[in-house]
């Protein structure tokens, strides 16, 4: 995006040290700027995944600077984080929906943060909560399966509960961890056409972490790629070339077209 | 260092074990030996509880000569490349492989290891005081035979008497159950490993498993035997024991469930911004429910199996009814009271059973 524009989250030097000694980022650095759709690719292991996950503290940080919104994420505590994870939204590779609940019931569940406990371990959701949680389910195309089980739809409409769920916490971001990765090619598309519609329609900024390079060109506004827990690009996502590709992904790689 | 410093370990393991299980079977074969010598010469009865209980001192130390000599012994077997059951259970991987090769029974572990298990087996008849004598003997043979017919005619004028008895012990288990299910339901989240993952919380685990297994391995015949004492014989008493139990257990079954969760769906609650207590119940208990209730199901039926027979020690209900004419050797009302407790067992097995089965 424009360079004069306040970027949403500043990431400075971010290094993450798991307790059993795996350095999985290795001091990273960049902005993020409103409305934009950022994906970021690299192999499994180089550490997008713990990157998303310490930008709404689903991991704890070793050290460096996360802000969002004029606040540090890795100092926040207690309330704060919950109230970091309502603003910063996410989903994932395998939807993390609660399987035995109604589709709706699950959309519901991203009020959780914002209504009183008590009121939501009996499930006294506002009927304005509801009508909202509809609102999304259409938004992404699967009202008409409010009442099934999520259990019993496919991985791609599961996927899309996911991003009504997200969508009901109104976050200002929407992380999401390889959303398309254990989906078919054909769902793939329907499921990145569905986050492009809630990154330019409701202008909520979108960082996404992605496999297929193809996906990336048709989707990302920018890109940042990867690898052993470093950043190794950063820049238009037409910049990549075969030469970039193969310092991602290792010598000799082929690049697999998703249609 | 690490890979020497395994190996010296593992050797200790395989010596101590060489050590004392040589140990115990030289025992066993030396009292083998010590019968056979006593049959002959008809000087002694070797197996003289109270002649043990005198010496126990120097019994003591004898073995631990035997120890001791079992731990030299085995150091000079290692020394001629013997296969001994030590070696075999914790050696590396390509000496198991080359013990493997030869046969069971032409193997040095696999001849001690049969010796060791039929002297035990032999020892075992002789302090059982198994008899085929006594088995056979026609008066004690009648006295059985009198009892089965007197089970076979059962005397059901007490039939009302005990469907009432069996009545109260249905409701001791049921109560007992009860009453545990909320205090296991609390206690198995603070006793599941995935989620008492904070240092100080993991204490609190560890403390809790303790004490909740050092309460589970004391039987609820002990327990009732407690609180028969502590509240009076009734069954009161036998509920207690039964609740005491039954947390045990259920807080142990419940908590491993929790254990299985995925974490998915976890990650997912946790993302929304919810709580910690909101998480636990719209992503953990959705998973665990089912489960809980199969067992929960499962727990009733021991119990009203626990309740007969913690009524044996007077903990009330159809078992103290059944000790009562036991006592007084009435075999036709003992029989009405037992085709009753089988009818209760058989139906409430069958039934748990079936519900567990439409649960899954």
């Amino acid at each position: 995006m424009s360079s004069g524009q306040q970027p949403i989250i500043s990431v400075r030097n971010l290094t993450k040290t798991y307790d059993n000694g795996v350095t999985a980022l290795k001091g990273v650095s960049f902005d993020v700027y409103p409305g934009e759709f950022l994906v970021i690719i690299g192999l499994s292991g180089s550490g997008k995944s713990t990157l998303l996950r310490c930008l709404n503290r689903l991991h704890d940080p070793t050290s460096g600077e996360i802000i969002f919104d004029g606040q540090h994420v890795e100092k926040v505590e207690g309330r704060r984080i919950l109230d970091l994870r309502k603003n910063v939204a996410m989903i994932f590779q395998h939807f993390n929906l609660i399987p035995r609940h109604s589709v709706l019931s699950n959309v519901l569940m991203g009020r959780l943060g914002s209504i009183g406990t008590f009121s939501s371990l009996l499930s006294l959701f506002s009927s304005e909560d509801k009508k909202k949680a509809r609102e999304y389910l259409r938004l992404v195309g699967i009202e008409a399966k409010a009442q099934i089980r999520a259990d019993q739809l496919s991985g791609g409409q599961q996927q899309r509960v996911a991003i009504a769920r997200a969508l009901t916490q109104n976050p200002k971001v929407l992380l999401a961890d390889e959303p398309v990765a254990s989906l078919d090619p054909a769902t793939c598309h329907v499921v990145m056409d569905y986050l492009r519609k809630v990154n330019q329609e409701l202008g909520i900024t979108m960082i996404c972490n992605l496999h297929f390079l193809s996906l990336v060109r048709q989707y990302a506004t920018r890109v940042i790629a990867m690898k052993g827990g470093e950043i190794v690009y950063q820049g238009k996502p037409s910049d990549i070339d075969q030469a970039w590709f193969e310092k991602i992904y290792g010598e000799g790689a082929k690049e697999v077209h998703v249609n | 260092m690490s890979t020497k410093a395994r190996r010296r370990r593992i050797n200790l393991k395989k010596w101590g074990f060489d050590a004392l299980f040589f140990a115990l079977s030289l025992l066993l074969f030396l009292f083998v030996f010590f019968h056979f010598a006593a049959f002959f010469t008809d000087s002694f009865d070797f197996i003289d509880k109270e002649w043990a209980a005198l010496h126990m001192g120097k019994i003591a130390l004898g073995c631990g000569g035997l120890v001791v000599f079992s731990a030299a012994a085995s150091l000079l077997l290692y020394a001629r490349k013997v296969a001994t059951l030590g070696d075999y259970l914790f050696s590396s991987a390509d000496r198991k492989q080359q013990i493997i090769e030869k046969s069971f029974i032409r193997s040095f572990y696999g001849i001690h290891l049969t010796l060791t298990f039929v002297a035990s087996v032999f020892l075992s008849i002789l302090a059982t005081g198994a008899s085929l004598y006594e088995l056979t003997d026609p008066d004690g043979f009648q006295g059985a035979v009198n009892l089965f017919s007197g089970l076979l005619h059962a005397n059901f004028n007490l039939l009302p008497t005990a469907i009432i008895e069996v009545i109260e012990t249905i409701f001791i288990a049921f109560l007992a159950t009860v009453i545990a299910i909320p205090i296991s339901f609390v206690l198995s989240f603070l006793c599941a490993k995935n989620i008492m993952t904070h240092p100080l919380a993991f204490t609190f685990y560890a403390v809790m498993r303790t004490f909740l297994n050092l309460t589970r391995s004391v039987e609820p015949l002990i327990w009732a035997i407690i609180f028969s004492v502590w509240v009076g014989i009734g069954p009161f008493a036998g509920m207690l024991a039964l609740l005491i139990h039954s947390v045990a257990s259920l807080t142990k079954q419940y908590s491993e469930i929790v254990e299985d969760v995925s974490d998915g769906p976890i990650e997912g609650i946790r993302s929304t911004g919810a709580n910690a207590v909101q998480t636990v119940w719209f992503a953990v208990v959705p998973q665990v429910v089912l489960p809980y209730i199969a067992f929960t199901i499962y727990r009733w039926d021991i119990n009203v199996r626990m309740a007969t027979v913690i009524g044996l020690v007077g903990g009330g209900g159809i078992g103290t009814l059944l000790i009562k004419y036991q006592g007084q050797g009435m075999w036709p009302e003992v029989g009405c009271i037992i085709i009753v407790i089988a009818a209760v067992v058989w139906l409430m097995d069958t039934a748990s059973a079936y519900i567990r089965e439409a649960l899954r």
